[in-house]
Protein backbone atom coordinates (compact mmCIF):
# COMPACT_ATOMS: atom_id res chain seq x y z
CA UNK A 1 0.00 0.00 0.00
CA UNK A 2 2.71 2.63 1.34
CA UNK A 3 4.72 1.19 -1.82
CA UNK A 4 2.16 2.14 -4.48
CA UNK A 5 1.73 5.62 -2.41
CA UNK A 6 4.88 6.32 -3.08
CA UNK A 7 5.60 5.18 -6.52
CA UNK A 8 2.15 7.50 -7.56
CA UNK A 9 3.42 10.26 -5.58
CA UNK A 10 7.07 9.90 -7.61
CA UNK A 11 5.73 9.76 -10.83
CA UNK A 12 3.55 13.08 -10.23
CA UNK A 13 6.72 14.76 -9.19
CA UNK A 14 8.47 13.30 -12.31
CA UNK A 15 5.55 14.63 -14.74
CA UNK A 16 5.83 18.27 -12.72
CA UNK A 17 9.59 17.98 -13.19
CA UNK A 18 9.03 17.20 -16.78
CA UNK A 19 6.79 20.63 -16.99
CA UNK A 20 9.28 22.76 -15.07
CA UNK A 21 11.37 21.29 -18.01
CA UNK A 22 9.90 22.30 -20.94
CA UNK A 23 8.57 25.79 -19.50
CA UNK A 24 12.11 26.77 -18.61
CA UNK A 25 13.25 25.47 -21.96
CA UNK A 26 11.32 26.76 -24.63
CA UNK A 27 13.42 29.76 -24.82
CA UNK A 28 16.27 27.26 -25.94
CA UNK A 29 14.41 26.72 -29.44
CA UNK A 30 12.57 29.91 -29.73
CA UNK A 31 14.49 33.01 -28.37
CA UNK A 32 16.17 33.63 -31.61
CA UNK A 33 13.29 33.21 -34.12
CA UNK A 34 11.20 35.72 -32.53
CA UNK A 35 14.13 38.11 -31.69
CA UNK A 36 14.72 38.27 -35.58
CA UNK A 37 10.57 38.40 -36.34
CA UNK A 38 11.31 35.05 -38.26
CA UNK A 39 8.32 33.61 -35.96
CA UNK A 40 5.17 35.44 -34.33
CA UNK A 41 5.77 34.71 -30.75
CA UNK A 42 2.25 32.66 -30.64
CA UNK A 43 3.42 30.78 -33.39
CA UNK A 44 6.59 29.73 -32.25
CA UNK A 45 5.70 28.62 -28.73
CA UNK A 46 2.60 26.44 -30.03
CA UNK A 47 5.02 25.10 -32.37
CA UNK A 48 7.89 24.09 -29.75
CA UNK A 49 5.20 22.26 -27.89
CA UNK A 50 3.97 20.21 -30.50
CA UNK A 51 7.14 19.68 -32.00
CA UNK A 52 8.34 18.80 -28.13
CA UNK A 53 5.54 16.67 -28.58
CA UNK A 54 6.68 14.76 -31.04
CA UNK A 55 10.27 14.52 -30.73
CA UNK A 56 9.66 13.11 -27.03
CA UNK A 57 7.90 9.44 -28.91
CA UNK A 58 11.21 9.62 -31.77
CA UNK A 59 14.01 7.87 -29.29
CA UNK A 60 14.39 6.53 -26.06
CA UNK A 61 18.59 6.54 -26.04
CA UNK A 62 18.50 9.20 -23.18
CA UNK A 63 15.85 7.18 -20.98
CA UNK A 64 18.41 4.02 -21.04
CA UNK A 65 21.06 6.35 -20.03
CA UNK A 66 20.00 7.65 -16.99
CA UNK A 67 17.86 4.41 -15.86
CA UNK A 68 21.60 2.91 -15.49
CA UNK A 69 25.04 4.05 -14.83
CA UNK A 70 25.65 6.73 -12.24
CA UNK A 71 23.65 5.53 -9.49
CA UNK A 72 25.36 1.74 -8.43
CA UNK A 73 22.08 -0.96 -8.38
CA UNK A 74 21.87 -4.64 -8.51
CA UNK A 75 23.22 -6.80 -6.78
CA UNK A 76 26.59 -5.62 -6.19
CA UNK A 77 24.86 -2.12 -5.27
CA UNK A 78 22.46 -0.30 -3.75
CA UNK A 79 19.06 -0.50 -4.53
CA UNK A 80 17.72 2.69 -4.57
CA UNK A 81 14.28 3.15 -3.52
CA UNK A 82 11.56 5.21 -4.51
CA UNK A 83 11.86 7.58 -1.43
CA UNK A 84 15.08 8.84 -2.63
CA UNK A 85 14.39 9.61 -6.06
CA UNK A 86 11.24 11.37 -4.50
CA UNK A 87 13.65 13.31 -2.68
CA UNK A 88 15.79 13.84 -5.25
CA UNK A 89 13.29 15.21 -7.72
CA UNK A 90 12.07 18.01 -5.24
CA UNK A 91 15.49 19.25 -5.25
CA UNK A 92 15.36 19.36 -9.06
CA UNK A 93 12.42 21.18 -9.25
CA UNK A 94 13.03 23.36 -6.28
CA UNK A 95 16.37 24.25 -8.05
CA UNK A 96 14.38 24.75 -11.40
CA UNK A 97 12.16 27.14 -10.00
CA UNK A 98 14.80 29.44 -8.18
CA UNK A 99 16.83 29.84 -11.31
CA UNK A 100 13.90 30.26 -13.37
CA UNK A 101 12.55 33.06 -10.57
CA UNK A 102 16.05 34.53 -10.66
CA UNK A 103 16.74 34.36 -13.94
CA UNK A 104 19.75 32.61 -13.53
CA UNK A 105 21.26 29.85 -16.05
CA UNK A 106 20.88 26.35 -14.91
CA UNK A 107 20.80 23.16 -16.92
CA UNK A 108 17.39 20.96 -16.30
CA UNK A 109 18.95 18.07 -16.78
CA UNK A 110 21.93 18.78 -14.31
CA UNK A 111 19.65 20.03 -11.67
CA UNK A 112 17.98 16.48 -12.34
CA UNK A 113 21.22 14.54 -12.14
CA UNK A 114 22.05 16.91 -8.90
CA UNK A 115 18.85 16.24 -7.04
CA UNK A 116 19.18 12.41 -7.88
CA UNK A 117 23.40 12.18 -6.88
CA UNK A 118 22.64 14.08 -3.22
CA UNK A 119 19.57 11.91 -2.04
CA UNK A 120 21.83 8.75 -3.08
CA UNK A 121 25.00 10.44 -1.33
CA UNK A 122 22.68 10.96 1.82
CA UNK A 123 20.68 7.37 1.31
CA UNK A 124 23.64 5.19 1.02
CA UNK A 125 26.75 6.93 1.30
CA UNK A 126 29.73 7.96 -1.31
CA UNK A 127 29.52 3.86 -2.11
CA UNK A 128 26.32 4.77 -3.79
CA UNK A 129 27.75 6.87 -6.86
CA UNK A 130 29.86 5.57 -9.58
CA UNK A 131 31.77 8.96 -10.20
CA UNK A 132 33.32 7.58 -12.80
CA UNK A 133 29.95 7.75 -15.08
CA UNK A 134 29.20 11.40 -13.00
CA UNK A 135 32.45 12.46 -14.88
CA UNK A 136 31.96 10.80 -18.17
CA UNK A 137 28.25 10.88 -18.68
CA UNK A 138 27.64 14.50 -16.90
CA UNK A 139 30.71 16.57 -16.08
CA UNK A 140 32.72 16.29 -18.82
CA UNK A 141 29.76 16.79 -21.57
CA UNK A 142 28.94 19.46 -19.36
CA UNK A 143 32.28 21.11 -20.41
CA UNK A 144 32.29 19.82 -23.93
CA UNK A 145 28.67 20.74 -25.08
CA UNK A 146 28.37 24.32 -25.34
CA UNK A 147 32.30 24.39 -26.32
CA UNK A 148 31.24 22.19 -29.46
CA UNK A 149 28.12 23.76 -29.65
CA UNK A 150 30.30 27.02 -29.66
CA UNK A 151 32.69 26.13 -32.31
CA UNK A 152 30.12 24.85 -34.82
CA UNK A 153 28.41 28.20 -34.22
CA UNK A 154 30.90 29.75 -34.68
CA UNK A 155 32.07 28.19 -38.15
CA UNK A 156 28.35 28.01 -39.52
CA UNK A 157 28.41 31.79 -38.87
CA UNK A 158 31.53 32.72 -40.70
CA UNK A 159 30.40 31.00 -43.44
CA UNK A 160 26.62 31.88 -44.20
CA UNK A 161 28.10 35.39 -43.76
CA UNK A 162 31.14 35.29 -46.32
CA UNK A 163 28.78 32.98 -48.35
CA UNK A 164 26.19 35.92 -48.78
CA UNK A 165 28.22 39.12 -48.48
CA UNK A 166 28.38 41.72 -51.07
CA UNK A 167 31.28 43.83 -51.57
CA UNK A 168 29.68 46.31 -54.33
CA UNK A 169 26.64 47.07 -51.61
CA UNK A 170 24.12 45.73 -53.10
CA UNK A 171 21.31 44.29 -51.38
CA UNK A 172 22.45 40.97 -50.05
CA UNK A 173 19.24 39.32 -49.43
CA UNK A 174 19.94 38.02 -46.07
CA UNK A 175 16.14 38.88 -45.20
CA UNK A 176 15.88 35.31 -46.57
CA UNK A 177 17.44 33.60 -43.87
CA UNK A 178 14.07 34.06 -41.77
CA UNK A 179 12.15 31.46 -43.65
CA UNK A 180 14.86 29.13 -43.17
CA UNK A 181 14.72 29.92 -39.23
CA UNK A 182 11.65 28.43 -39.14
CA UNK A 183 12.53 25.48 -40.10
CA UNK A 184 15.83 25.58 -38.33
CA UNK A 185 14.56 26.62 -34.63
CA UNK A 186 11.68 24.30 -35.34
CA UNK A 187 14.32 21.34 -35.57
CA UNK A 188 16.03 22.36 -32.41
CA UNK A 189 12.70 21.97 -30.38
CA UNK A 190 12.00 18.55 -32.29
CA UNK A 191 15.70 17.50 -30.45
CA UNK A 192 14.78 19.22 -27.48
CA UNK A 193 11.74 17.00 -27.46
CA UNK A 194 13.97 13.64 -28.51
CA UNK A 195 16.40 14.67 -25.62
CA UNK A 196 14.76 16.37 -22.60
CA UNK A 197 11.16 14.33 -22.18
CA UNK A 198 13.63 11.06 -22.40
CA UNK A 199 15.20 12.31 -18.75
CA UNK A 200 11.64 11.91 -16.98
CA UNK A 201 11.18 8.87 -18.76
CA UNK A 202 14.58 7.21 -17.17
CA UNK A 203 13.78 8.33 -13.53
CA UNK A 204 10.19 7.12 -14.04
CA UNK A 205 11.60 3.61 -15.12
CA UNK A 206 14.08 4.21 -12.19
CA UNK A 207 10.86 4.33 -10.16
CA UNK A 208 9.20 1.68 -11.35
CA UNK A 209 12.49 -0.90 -11.56
CA UNK A 210 12.77 0.36 -7.91
CA UNK A 211 9.84 -0.54 -6.61
CA UNK A 212 10.18 -3.65 -8.50
CA UNK A 213 6.93 -3.41 -10.80
CA UNK A 214 9.54 -3.73 -13.96
CA UNK A 215 12.67 -5.40 -14.52
CA UNK A 216 15.54 -3.15 -14.89
CA UNK A 217 16.56 -4.44 -18.47
CA UNK A 218 12.84 -3.48 -20.04
CA UNK A 219 12.01 -0.79 -22.29
CA UNK A 220 10.62 2.50 -21.73
CA UNK A 221 6.68 1.29 -21.20
CA UNK A 222 4.28 2.93 -23.39
CA UNK A 223 2.22 4.87 -20.81
CA UNK A 224 5.36 6.68 -19.32
CA UNK A 225 6.39 7.93 -22.89
CA UNK A 226 2.82 9.22 -23.44
CA UNK A 227 2.81 10.96 -20.13
CA UNK A 228 6.42 12.36 -20.03
CA UNK A 229 5.49 13.80 -23.75
CA UNK A 230 2.18 15.59 -22.81
CA UNK A 231 3.79 16.96 -19.91
CA UNK A 232 6.86 18.65 -21.40
CA UNK A 233 4.55 19.80 -24.32
CA UNK A 234 2.15 21.60 -21.84
CA UNK A 235 5.36 23.37 -19.83
CA UNK A 236 6.36 24.51 -23.27
CA UNK A 237 3.35 26.09 -24.13
CA UNK A 238 2.86 27.52 -20.56
CA UNK A 239 5.97 28.15 -20.19
CA UNK A 240 6.29 30.47 -23.71
CA UNK A 241 3.73 33.10 -22.71
CA UNK A 242 5.79 34.35 -19.75
CA UNK A 243 8.90 34.81 -22.05
CA UNK A 244 6.99 36.25 -25.01
CA UNK A 245 5.43 38.85 -22.78
CA UNK A 246 8.71 40.26 -21.85
CA UNK A 247 11.08 38.86 -24.64
CA UNK A 248 12.47 43.03 -26.01
CA UNK A 249 13.76 43.49 -22.19
CA UNK A 250 16.06 40.78 -22.44
CA UNK A 251 17.15 39.77 -26.28
CA UNK A 252 20.09 41.35 -28.10
CA UNK A 253 20.24 42.15 -31.46
CA UNK A 254 20.24 38.94 -33.52
CA UNK A 255 20.22 38.76 -37.40
CA UNK A 256 18.27 36.45 -39.02
CA UNK A 257 21.72 34.87 -40.64
CA UNK A 258 23.18 34.74 -37.48
CA UNK A 259 19.65 33.30 -35.54
CA UNK A 260 19.98 30.46 -38.64
CA UNK A 261 23.75 29.17 -37.82
CA UNK A 262 23.27 29.15 -34.34
CA UNK A 263 19.36 27.42 -34.27
CA UNK A 264 21.16 24.87 -37.01
CA UNK A 265 24.54 24.05 -34.80
CA UNK A 266 21.97 24.22 -31.77
CA UNK A 267 19.98 20.82 -33.34
CA UNK A 268 22.81 18.96 -35.30
CA UNK A 269 24.86 18.82 -31.77
CA UNK A 270 21.73 17.62 -30.02
CA UNK A 271 20.53 14.93 -32.55
CA UNK A 272 24.27 13.88 -33.04
CA UNK A 273 24.59 13.12 -29.27
CA UNK A 274 21.32 12.05 -28.43
CA UNK A 275 21.50 9.04 -31.19
CA UNK A 276 25.05 8.47 -29.47
CA UNK A 277 22.98 8.47 -26.05
CA UNK A 278 24.96 11.28 -24.15
CA UNK A 279 22.94 13.16 -22.23
CA UNK A 280 23.70 17.19 -23.13
CA UNK A 281 22.23 19.96 -21.21
CA UNK A 282 20.19 21.39 -24.04
CA UNK A 283 20.59 25.11 -22.27
CA UNK A 284 24.05 24.44 -22.13
CA UNK A 285 24.52 23.57 -25.95
CA UNK A 286 21.65 26.31 -26.57
CA UNK A 287 23.72 28.89 -24.92
CA UNK A 288 27.12 27.68 -26.62
CA UNK A 289 25.58 28.22 -30.27
CA UNK A 290 24.24 31.75 -29.12
CA UNK A 291 27.96 32.55 -27.91
CA UNK A 292 29.54 31.12 -30.53
CA UNK A 293 27.43 32.93 -33.85
CA UNK A 294 27.97 36.10 -32.16
CA UNK A 295 31.08 35.41 -32.29
CA UNK A 296 31.38 34.87 -36.04
CA UNK A 297 29.90 38.37 -36.44
CA UNK A 298 32.47 40.86 -37.54
CA UNK A 299 33.03 43.69 -34.87
CA UNK A 300 32.20 41.23 -31.97
CA UNK A 301 33.46 41.43 -28.44
CA UNK A 302 32.54 38.66 -25.85
CA UNK A 303 30.98 40.55 -22.74
CA UNK A 304 33.03 38.00 -20.01
CA UNK A 305 30.61 39.24 -16.92
CA UNK A 306 27.66 37.96 -18.74
CA UNK A 307 29.54 34.73 -19.96
CA UNK A 308 30.99 34.50 -16.03
CA UNK A 309 27.31 34.59 -14.61
CA UNK A 310 26.31 32.02 -16.78
CA UNK A 311 29.52 29.53 -15.98
CA UNK A 312 29.05 30.06 -12.63
CA UNK A 313 25.24 29.49 -12.89
CA UNK A 314 26.24 25.61 -14.54
CA UNK A 315 28.81 25.49 -11.91
CA UNK A 316 26.34 25.76 -8.92
CA UNK A 317 23.26 23.69 -10.18
CA UNK A 318 25.00 20.30 -9.70
CA UNK A 319 25.96 20.93 -6.42
CA UNK A 320 23.06 22.52 -5.39
CA UNK A 321 20.29 20.62 -6.49
CA UNK A 322 22.02 18.20 -4.86
CA UNK A 323 21.78 19.87 -2.09
CA UNK A 324 18.32 20.40 -1.54
CA UNK A 325 17.72 16.81 -2.73
CA UNK A 326 20.13 15.64 0.09
CA UNK A 327 18.19 17.69 2.41
CA UNK A 328 15.17 16.06 1.26
CA UNK A 329 16.14 12.61 1.40
CA UNK A 330 17.10 13.07 5.02
CA UNK A 331 13.83 14.17 5.76
CA UNK A 332 12.20 11.19 3.92
CA UNK A 333 14.13 8.48 6.12
CA UNK A 334 11.94 8.89 8.70
CA UNK A 335 9.65 6.86 6.85
CA UNK A 336 5.90 7.92 5.20
CA UNK A 337 5.78 10.82 7.52
CA UNK A 338 8.92 12.52 6.13
CA UNK A 339 7.82 12.19 2.74
CA UNK A 340 4.73 13.96 3.73
CA UNK A 341 6.65 16.38 4.97
CA UNK A 342 8.61 16.79 1.91
CA UNK A 343 5.93 16.74 -0.57
CA UNK A 344 4.00 19.38 2.09
CA UNK A 345 7.85 21.38 1.95
CA UNK A 346 8.29 21.44 -1.55
CA UNK A 347 4.90 22.48 -2.36
CA UNK A 348 5.47 25.47 -0.27
CA UNK A 349 8.05 26.50 -2.36
CA UNK A 350 7.04 26.06 -5.79
CA UNK A 351 4.07 27.49 -4.45
CA UNK A 352 5.79 30.65 -2.80
CA UNK A 353 7.91 30.67 -5.89
CA UNK A 354 5.02 31.03 -8.34
CA UNK A 355 3.55 33.56 -6.36
CA UNK A 356 6.54 35.81 -5.98
CA UNK A 357 7.01 35.54 -9.48
CA UNK A 358 3.72 36.74 -10.09
CA UNK A 359 4.36 39.90 -7.63
CA UNK A 360 7.36 41.50 -9.82
CA UNK A 361 5.92 39.90 -13.37
CA UNK A 362 7.39 42.91 -15.23
CA UNK A 363 11.32 43.22 -14.07
CA UNK A 364 13.29 41.90 -16.30
CA UNK A 365 15.63 40.24 -13.86
CA UNK A 366 13.25 36.96 -13.86
CA UNK A 367 12.37 36.28 -17.11
CA UNK A 368 14.91 36.87 -19.00
CA UNK A 369 15.52 33.22 -21.14
CA UNK A 370 18.78 32.26 -20.57
CA UNK A 371 19.35 31.81 -24.08
CA UNK A 372 18.83 35.16 -24.51
CA UNK A 373 21.30 35.93 -21.68
CA UNK A 374 24.36 34.40 -23.43
CA UNK A 375 23.12 36.61 -26.33
CA UNK A 376 23.95 39.13 -24.43
CA UNK A 377 27.98 37.76 -23.81
CA UNK A 378 28.92 39.17 -26.93
CA UNK A 379 29.01 42.56 -27.65
CA UNK A 380 28.73 43.58 -31.86
CA UNK A 381 30.52 46.69 -32.66
CA UNK A 382 29.00 48.85 -35.37
CA UNK A 383 30.10 47.18 -38.61
CA UNK A 384 32.66 49.08 -40.95
CA UNK A 385 31.52 48.53 -44.39
CA UNK A 386 33.09 45.07 -45.72
CA UNK A 387 36.17 45.41 -47.97
CA UNK A 388 37.81 43.23 -50.23
CA UNK A 389 41.18 41.82 -49.26
CA UNK A 390 43.44 43.12 -51.89
CA UNK A 391 45.99 40.75 -53.50
CA UNK A 392 49.75 41.94 -53.28
CA UNK B 1 36.20 7.41 -18.65
CA UNK B 2 34.64 9.11 -21.38
CA UNK B 3 34.51 7.74 -24.23
CA UNK B 4 36.60 10.23 -26.48
CA UNK B 5 36.08 8.66 -30.15
CA UNK B 6 32.55 9.00 -29.29
CA UNK B 7 32.91 12.43 -28.42
CA UNK B 8 34.39 13.20 -32.10
CA UNK B 9 32.24 11.26 -33.65
CA UNK B 10 29.51 13.74 -31.94
CA UNK B 11 31.85 16.85 -33.11
CA UNK B 12 32.17 16.23 -36.75
CA UNK B 13 28.92 14.37 -37.04
CA UNK B 14 27.60 17.88 -36.35
CA UNK B 15 29.92 20.20 -37.43
CA UNK B 16 29.11 18.18 -40.70
CA UNK B 17 25.54 18.27 -40.68
CA UNK B 18 25.52 22.17 -39.53
CA UNK B 19 27.85 23.23 -42.27
CA UNK B 20 26.46 21.54 -45.18
CA UNK B 21 23.08 23.05 -43.95
CA UNK B 22 24.12 26.44 -43.51
CA UNK B 23 26.79 26.56 -47.03
CA UNK B 24 23.52 24.94 -48.98
CA UNK B 25 21.39 27.58 -48.17
CA UNK B 26 23.62 30.06 -47.72
CA UNK B 27 24.75 29.18 -51.46
CA UNK B 28 20.77 29.45 -52.13
CA UNK B 29 20.32 32.99 -50.45
CA UNK B 30 23.51 34.36 -52.97
CA UNK B 31 22.00 32.51 -55.76
CA UNK B 32 18.99 34.23 -55.72
CA UNK B 33 20.14 36.86 -55.23
CA UNK B 34 22.63 36.51 -58.42
CA UNK B 35 19.31 35.92 -60.21
CA UNK B 36 17.64 38.88 -59.33
CA UNK B 37 14.89 38.04 -56.72
CA UNK B 38 16.38 39.03 -53.70
CA UNK B 39 14.43 38.08 -50.63
CA UNK B 40 13.07 40.76 -48.70
CA UNK B 41 11.26 38.83 -45.83
CA UNK B 42 9.98 41.31 -42.85
CA UNK B 43 9.84 40.43 -39.29
CA UNK B 44 6.48 38.82 -38.80
CA UNK B 45 5.89 40.54 -35.64
CA UNK B 46 7.77 43.58 -34.26
CA UNK B 47 8.19 42.38 -30.31
CA UNK B 48 10.42 44.93 -28.46
CA UNK B 49 13.35 43.80 -29.48
CA UNK B 50 13.07 44.21 -32.87
CA UNK B 51 13.83 47.43 -34.48
CA UNK B 52 10.58 48.65 -36.64
CA UNK B 53 10.60 48.33 -40.12
CA UNK B 54 8.17 51.32 -41.69
CA UNK B 55 6.31 49.72 -45.02
CA UNK B 56 7.85 52.66 -46.44
CA UNK B 57 11.32 51.51 -45.65
CA UNK B 58 10.40 48.10 -46.94
CA UNK B 59 9.16 49.45 -50.42
CA UNK B 60 12.33 51.32 -50.49
CA UNK B 61 14.14 48.10 -49.96
CA UNK B 62 11.99 46.59 -52.53
CA UNK B 63 12.90 49.26 -54.75
CA UNK B 64 16.54 49.12 -54.08
CA UNK B 65 16.36 45.45 -54.86
CA UNK B 66 14.63 45.80 -57.91
CA UNK B 67 17.21 48.36 -59.12
CA UNK B 68 20.07 45.79 -58.05
CA UNK B 69 18.39 43.50 -60.57
CA UNK B 70 18.03 45.71 -63.35
CA UNK B 71 21.47 46.09 -63.72
CA UNK B 72 22.99 43.16 -63.16
CA UNK B 73 25.06 42.16 -65.72
CA UNK B 74 24.34 38.46 -66.46
CA UNK B 75 22.36 37.48 -69.35
CA UNK B 76 18.66 36.13 -68.55
CA UNK B 77 20.00 32.93 -69.16
CA UNK B 78 22.46 32.90 -66.68
CA UNK B 79 19.94 34.31 -64.56
CA UNK B 80 17.16 31.53 -64.93
CA UNK B 81 20.20 29.45 -64.07
CA UNK B 82 21.33 31.38 -61.03
CA UNK B 83 17.07 30.85 -59.93
CA UNK B 84 17.18 27.09 -60.53
CA UNK B 85 20.68 26.76 -58.63
CA UNK B 86 19.36 28.74 -55.95
CA UNK B 87 16.56 26.32 -55.54
CA UNK B 88 18.58 23.19 -56.17
CA UNK B 89 20.65 24.55 -53.21
CA UNK B 90 17.54 25.09 -50.97
CA UNK B 91 16.56 21.37 -51.91
CA UNK B 92 19.88 20.09 -50.77
CA UNK B 93 19.57 22.10 -47.59
CA UNK B 94 16.39 20.42 -46.66
CA UNK B 95 17.45 17.02 -47.85
CA UNK B 96 20.28 17.19 -45.15
CA UNK B 97 17.78 18.18 -42.57
CA UNK B 98 15.44 15.50 -43.65
CA UNK B 99 18.02 12.85 -43.64
CA UNK B 100 19.39 14.13 -39.84
CA UNK B 101 16.52 13.56 -38.62
CA UNK B 102 15.58 10.24 -40.37
CA UNK B 103 18.75 9.02 -39.19
CA UNK B 104 18.03 10.06 -36.08
CA UNK B 105 14.59 8.89 -35.66
CA UNK B 106 14.38 6.41 -38.58
CA UNK B 107 14.72 3.06 -36.74
CA UNK B 108 12.39 3.89 -33.86
CA UNK B 109 9.45 4.91 -36.28
CA UNK B 110 9.66 2.18 -37.77
CA UNK B 111 9.87 0.15 -34.39
CA UNK B 112 6.52 2.28 -33.65
CA UNK B 113 4.41 1.37 -36.99
CA UNK B 114 6.05 -2.16 -37.75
Amino acid sequence: MDLTLIVVLVIALALFFDFTNGFHDTANAMATPIATGALRPKVAVGLAAILNLVGAFLSTEVAKTISGGIIREGDDGVFITPELIFAGLIGAIVWNMVTWLLGLPSSSSHALFGGLIGAALVGFGVQAIDFGVVMSKVILPAVLAPLTAGLIAYTATKLAYAITRRYDGKPDGRDGFRHAQIFSSSLVALAHGTNDAQKTMGVITLTLVAAGMQSSGDEVQGWVIVTCAVAIALGTYMGGWRIIRTLGTGLTDVKPAQGFAAETSTAATILASTHLGFALSTTQVASGSVIGSGLGRRGSKVRWRTAGRIGIGWLMTLPAAGAVGGLAALVAQLGIAGVIIDAIAGAVVIAGIFLWSRRNEVSHHNVVSEVADSGRAVKIKRNPKPKRKVAP
Amino acid sequence: MIDWFAFLVVLVSALVGATVVVIAYSLGIRLLTLSGRTPIVTPAEFTDAITVVTPAEIRQAEKRAAKAAKKSPLTEGQKRAAFVGAWACFTISAIAIILGVYLIVGEHVFELFG
